[in-house]
């Protein structure tokens, strides 16, 4: 099914967060994941055969809702982006600052705080 | 607000307000609040003096919050606020010049209005509630003595805190037994596994609190390092009344005991009676020796309570107001000797005596009352313990014998370590290290409470009958004593004193300006002039016996420390999950993804 | 309509953005701002006491447009955030010197505030998640605003751990609007109920996904063990006001409360979830306590202790008895007080002496009076030593478990609160009445504002617990917040 795309796309991205030690593809992992959960999102408010929900003159409202996808996941989706956008930035950011410090993108290195 | 009228409530409330007022007041005026802890101690005496001698009455101020006072907690009321008052008239000698004035006043007074209110509760949260705070102004009053009370400070507040929150679930449960908190309606039989947890719960509480093996390992630390007064007054006296007020309460009112319970509170006190004591023997700091013999005084205060049988019982509760007298005299006459010789080491301490009269003969007088040498007060609550553990014999077991052994043992060497102090504290030559020109007998202030505990200790024991039992102790048990050895202490004394007397017109007659004095000398040999006899090993061999030995040694390396080996046990699982926490972000992760999935399985089933 | 409602997001929102525009060359600017702002929110917060409405934001009805919602439970929780935020301001106004930027300090820590201010009002579930992001976001940047090496690992593996959280969460919501349509909590509510009715009471498989999903989020946000990972890191790194409002109501409210107001309100609670609760609280309490009283530095042992304190909250409610779940948010409230103050002294050890290194400390009794006094306060409350606040929690606790039947829970809590009292006597020993261990003339004075805002936290400690002398049966705060939970959102 189609849904069980989304769900390959996070496992990969779940995947690649778990196991990978360079910070960098820590963040990739996460942006694919990301992406999956949006489409998830989508896949929720689409239907077949659905038109955009955007009314235009001489439409009849009633097929106009029959006919229209749910426009609210697509909104939700933009804010999920925005906010995914943000994160992603900051984590760009520490991961830059990280490698100051650190001189590495190896996370297992990074152990000053433990016990 | 009518309910500010109330006569329980002024004990409680007047010294937590004067106590908050010491602490706030700038340290140049720390003199005042000394004397006012003395005024408002002497207050509060006048205060609970009516709540003695009134019949028992209850007083509900709303719902859940009932306060009561009978005979039981009234004449520990008493006692507490007595000593309470005779304490900061001291401490106002010995605190003189001290930094921490303020603060220990605050502390003094805070404690009275907490055990006031604790003695006073008739609700079990509320006596919980002080009884918490008492453990937190021991803390505090301990952590005076600075840096190095601190370690001393905190072992004490883990063993109480503890046992104080294990009381918690002991209350917990009483609630869902009885479906009531209040402390005059419960009599709880011992008939379920719940009942017998809730029984334990509080008797540890009070054990920990009267330092009752095994829960008593904080006194010796604490009375080592504590400053004077606050062991004079918290672990010597005050912590014994209320643990055993607290251990009375709950094996005469709120349980009904059987044997098996009485059984275990007769194995704690003989335990407690023989084991301290054997640790007392061998100390040099005379606060440590003095603080395990306090341990091993409870354990006839339990073995008293055991018995199950009211003269065992009033001879408890007799024992623990002795008790209190004549240890807060001899840590007082500790706190004496400290203040003029700035040590409590008995082998830098010698030939006091001549110097300190007055704290001599206090001293003296109290250490033969602890010993329970007739005709003095140990002696009295002594031999009404032992009546009841023969009493309690006849009805249950053979079981009877030991105790009664372990307690006359323990008794025997009670006075062997106390001959021991008076050789080696007062006695015997004058060490080097003391300069016996330069000390003097200590202030007024200071010298009057040792005497009113020295006198009192004098009094009970010569008009037990007449004075305590009979306006004190007797009413505070409910069924009636029956004495079944009697002991007359009024002609005993009679045939004492002539007994002395005629000793000492024999010795004047017969040897008076015939003494020879001659040097020290051991097996033959003088002794060279840079070795002395001391005391302090008097016992030294007893450490040497077999499997004595091995028991000693145990002890040394905190063995038996219950706070020890819990802490050791303890850190076993902290390294274990400190090790597993590496820092590595992966790792952290694969717990969050294993976390989700045990949930989703455990979800789906 | 109350108008007050929207402002506890608007205001911190605006100010947020304010502060950078204006102050950019006043230097004070920051703080006057920064204060004022949370002083305004804090006395608000006392005007929610006792009101409850939904409040349709723009006049929009509620299948169409977004509602805040204000009950007891937000109330409470508003209460919590913002006195503790404003103590955290005054706090800053000295601490805070030590590091660059304080405008951008001040404009994360009120998106912080806003964030945690919209997830209470909330009565929506993306914009819970959208809230929860924005205090989360600000949070993480707080943790590594030293930019060091320990500040940036720890900001690090926040980040990474809590927005895989999210990302949890957001899966849950999706999962939540395709099987019911709605977003709003009690519509959601009522859906799955009809759902459940239907179904003779099994939840549908994507219900079940997606429980399992917020759990693990809200477990993780909250520090529940095992999610805890991020704390310890987090708490010991980040500034110190920072500490204290991450730990003090961070974590309460985008981890306990939610997770709180979803099992009980949303899905509906269930044996089965009361479990769960159970688990996930006595796990965090030993295995916090036991970590905790392991550490030497003051900070990673106060946030060791924070999981197990949050422990006892999320075990008391999993109790879903009355009294466990009222000694569960009186407990939640007085933690934030008691522990946000313990950071500060942290704070203020650390600024006057330069280390939080309980084995290199001492003596500070003589040196800090004020930080000695406010930290003994704070540590016998955490411990549970009348008459301070966390005593009554814990009695509430422990009487509530074995009421519930719970013996060996109630015994487990006793134990938890035994190694508590320790670890907070080992810092007391440690840092404060040991002989000190470097020269006392070189220790710093504490700043004023310093002192004032522990001095405040500590007389709360104090006047939270005659809350409970006031009796529970007509209580302002708590008995209407519990009340929320135990009987939904549907009666509103």
């Amino acid at each position: 099914m189609i849904y069980s795309l989304c769900l390959i796309l996070i496992g990969i991205g779940l995947y690649g967060i778990l196991t990978k030690r360079n910070i960098v593809k820590i963040i990739i992992g996460f942006v694919i994941m990301e992406a999956g959960v949006h489409l998830l999102l989508i896949l929720i408010g689409y239907r077949m055969q659905g038109e955009a929900p955007i009314l235009q003159p001489g439409m009849k409202l009633s097929e106009f809702i029959t006919r229209a996808v749910d426009p609210l996941p697509q909104a939700l989706t933009l804010t999920s982006i925005v906010i995914g956008l943000g994160v992603l930035a900051l984590m760009i950011a520490i991961a830059i600052r990280l490698y100051e410090r650190y001189k590495t993108f190896d996370i297992t290195e990074m152990r000053r705080l433990k016990g | 607000m009518e309910i500010f009228q109330h006569p329980f409530l002024y004990p409680i409330l007047l010294p937590l307000a004067s106590g908050l007022l010491c602490l706030l007041l700038p340290k140049i005026l720390s003199r005042v609040s000394g004397w006012i802890a003395v005024i408002i101690s002497a207050f509060t005496v006048y205060l609970v003096w009516p709540l003695f001698m009134s019949e028992p009455q209850t007083l509900d101020l709303i719902a859940n919050f009932s306060f009561k006072v009978d005979k039981l907690s009234g004449f520990i009321l008493l006692a507490t606020t007595i000593f309470g008052f005779l304490i900061s008239l001291y401490s106002l000698g010995f605190m003189k010049k001290k930094i921490y004035q303020n603060k220990y006043f605050a502390y003094l007074l805070w404690t009275i209005a907490a055990a006031c209110g604790a003695l006073l509760a008739n609700e079990l949260i509320i006596l919980l509630s002080f009884w918490g705070f008492l453990g937190f102004t021991l803390y505090l009053m301990i952590a005076l003595g600075g840096a190095q009370a601190s370690s001393a400070a905190k072992k004490t507040f883990i063993i109480i805190g503890a046992t104080d929150s294990l009381l918690i679930l002991g209350i917990g449960l009483v609630w869902i037994i009885t479906g009531s908190t209040r402390m005059d309606g419960l009599a709880i039989p011992l008939n379920h596994p719940h009942t017998y947890i809730a029984f334990l719960t509080f008797a540890i509480a009070a054990f920990a609190k009267a330092g009752a093996m095994p829960f008593h390992t904080w006194v010796p630390d604490c009375g080592e390092k504590a400053p004077t007064p606050v062991t004079a007054f918290l672990p010597a006296s005050l912590d014994k009344l209320l643990g055993i007020y607290l251990l009375a309460r709950t094996a005469n009112d709120l349980f009904v005991m059987n044997w098996a319970m009485n059984t275990l509170l007769m194995v704690v006190g003989a335990t407690t009676v023989l084991l301290a004591v054997m640790m007392a023997l061998v100390q040099h700091d005379l606060k440590r020796l003095l603080s395990y013999h306090a341990v091993s005084q409870v354990g006839y205060m339990v073995l008293g309570i055991g018995t199950g049988i009211p003269i065992g019982i009033a001879g408890g509760l007799f024992h623990m107001l002795n008790h209190a007298v004549y240890k807060s005299c001899l840590f007082l006459c500790t706190g004496a000797v400290e203040t003029k010789t700035k040590t409590t080491d008995m082998d830098k301490l010698g030939g006091l005596a001549k110097v300190m009269p007055i704290t001599f003969i206090c001293c003296l007088i109290a250490s033969l009352s602890i010993a329970g040498i007739p005709p003095f007060n140990g002696f009295a609550s002594k031999w009404m313990v032992y009546q009841g553990i023969i009493d309690a014999g006849k009805s249950s077991g053979g079981l009877w014998i030991i105790w009664l052994a372990v307690a006359m043992l323990g008794s025997a060497l009670t006075l062997a370590s106390f001959v021991k102090v008076l050789h080696a504290t007062f006695l015997r030559k004058p060490s080097a290290e003391v300069k016996q020109n330069t000390i003097r007998e200590v202030g007024l202030s200071m010298t009057i409470p040792m005497i009113i505990l020295a006198v009192t200790c004098v009094l009970f024991g010569v008009l037990a009958y007449r004075l305590p039992l009979n306006h004190i102790i007797l009413p505070a048990v409910k069924d009636t004593v029956a004495f079944t050895g009697i002991w007359w202490a009024g002609p005993a004394t009679f045939l004492l004193l002539v007994g002395i007397i005629v000793g000492f017109v024999l010795y004047f007659l017969g040897n008076k300006g015939k003494v020879r004095m001659v040097s020290t000398y051991i097996g033959g040999e003088s002794l060279p002039a840079d070795e002395e006899v001391t005391g302090i090993d008097f016992y030294k061999t007893i450490q040497d016996i077999n499997p004595l030995n091995a028991l000693y040694k145990m002890a040394e390396k905190n063995f038996f420390d219950i706070y020890d080996v819990g802490t050791k046990f303890i850190f076993l699982f902290v390294e274990g999950l400190r090790h597993v926490h590496t820092g590595r972000l992966p790792w952290y992760l694969s717990w969050v993804v294993g976390g989700l999935l045990i949930l989703l399985i455990f979800l789906r089933s | 309509m109350n108008h007050l409602i929207p402002l506890f997001i608007a205001v911190p929102l605006g100010a947020a953005f304010f502060i950078p525009l204006v102050s950019r060359h006043v230097k004070w600017v920051p703080d006057v701002f920064g204060n004022l702002t949370m002083f305004s929110l804090a006395a608000m917060s006392f005007y929610t006491i006792g009101q409850s409405e939904v409040y349709h934001l723009g006049a929009w009805q509620t299948p169409i447009g977004i509602d805040l919602r204000l009950d007891g439970l937000s109330s409470l929780l508003l209460i919590a955030i913002n006195v503790i935020g404003l103590a955290a301001t005054l706090y800053s106004v000295a601490y805070m010197r030590i590091f660059t930027s304080k405008l951008r300090y001040y404009s994360l820590f009120l998106i912080m505030v806003t964030g945690m201010n919209g997830v209470v009002l909330t009565a929506d579930l993306f914009n819970l998640y959208i809230f929860m992001e924005m205090a989360a976001i600000a949070s993480y940047a707080l943790v590594g605003f030293g930019c060091e090496h320990e500040e940036l690992e720890a900001s690090f593996k926040y980040l990474v751990l809590g927005s895989l959280a999210t990302l949890f969460v957001l899966i849950g919501v999706a999962l939540l609007y395709g099987m019911t349509g709605s977003l709003n909590m009690a519509q959601v509510a009522t859906s799955m109920q009809s759902a459940a009715q239907a179904a003779q009471g099994t939840m549908a498989k994507p219900y079940i996904f997606a429980l399992g999903l917020f759990i693990c989020g809200f477990a993780l946000k909250s520090a529940l063990v095992p999610f805890h990972a991020w704390l310890p890191d987090a708490y010991q790194s980040a500034p110190a006001p920072i500490s204290a409002m991450l730990s003090g109501v961070l974590t309460k409210t985008i981890g306990v409360y939610v997770l709180a107001r979803l099992l009980f309100n949303v899905f509906g609670i269930s044996q089965q979830l009361l479990l769960i609760l159970q688990i996930l609280g006595a796990l965090s309490m030993v295995v916090g306590v036991l970590l905790a009283i392991g550490q030497w530095d003051m900070k990673r042992l106060f946030a060791y202790h924070s999981i197990s304190q949050i422990g006892y909250v999320v075990l008391a409610l999993g109790l879903g008895t009355p009294l466990g779940i009222i000694g569960g948010l009186y407990h939640l409230v007085n933690h934030s007080v008691f522990k946000s103050l313990l950071f500060l002294n942290a704070g203020a050890v650390e600024y006057s002496t330069g280390t939080r290194d309980l084995k290199r400390l001492g003596g500070l009794n003589q040196a800090l009076p004020i930080t000695g006094k406010t930290s003994l306060v704070a540590s016998m409350s955490i411990a549970g030593i009348p008459p301070f606040n966390g005593f009554w929690s814990k009695l509430i606790i422990i009487i509530a478990c074995v009421q519930a039947g719970y013996y060996w829970l109630a015994a487990w809590a006793v134990f938890v609160s035994l190694v508590t009292l320790a670890s907070f006597l080992k810092v007391q020993k440690y840092a404060f009445l040991d002989a000190a261990k470097m020269a006392l003339a070189k220790i710093q004075h504490t700043p004023f504002f310093m002192g004032l805002s522990m001095v405040v936290l500590a007389i709360l400690c104090v006047v939270t617990s005659l809350a409970v002398l006031s009796g529970f049966d007509a209580p302002v705060l708590i008995a209407p917040a519990a009340d929320v939970l135990i009987k939904g959102l549907i009666t509103l």
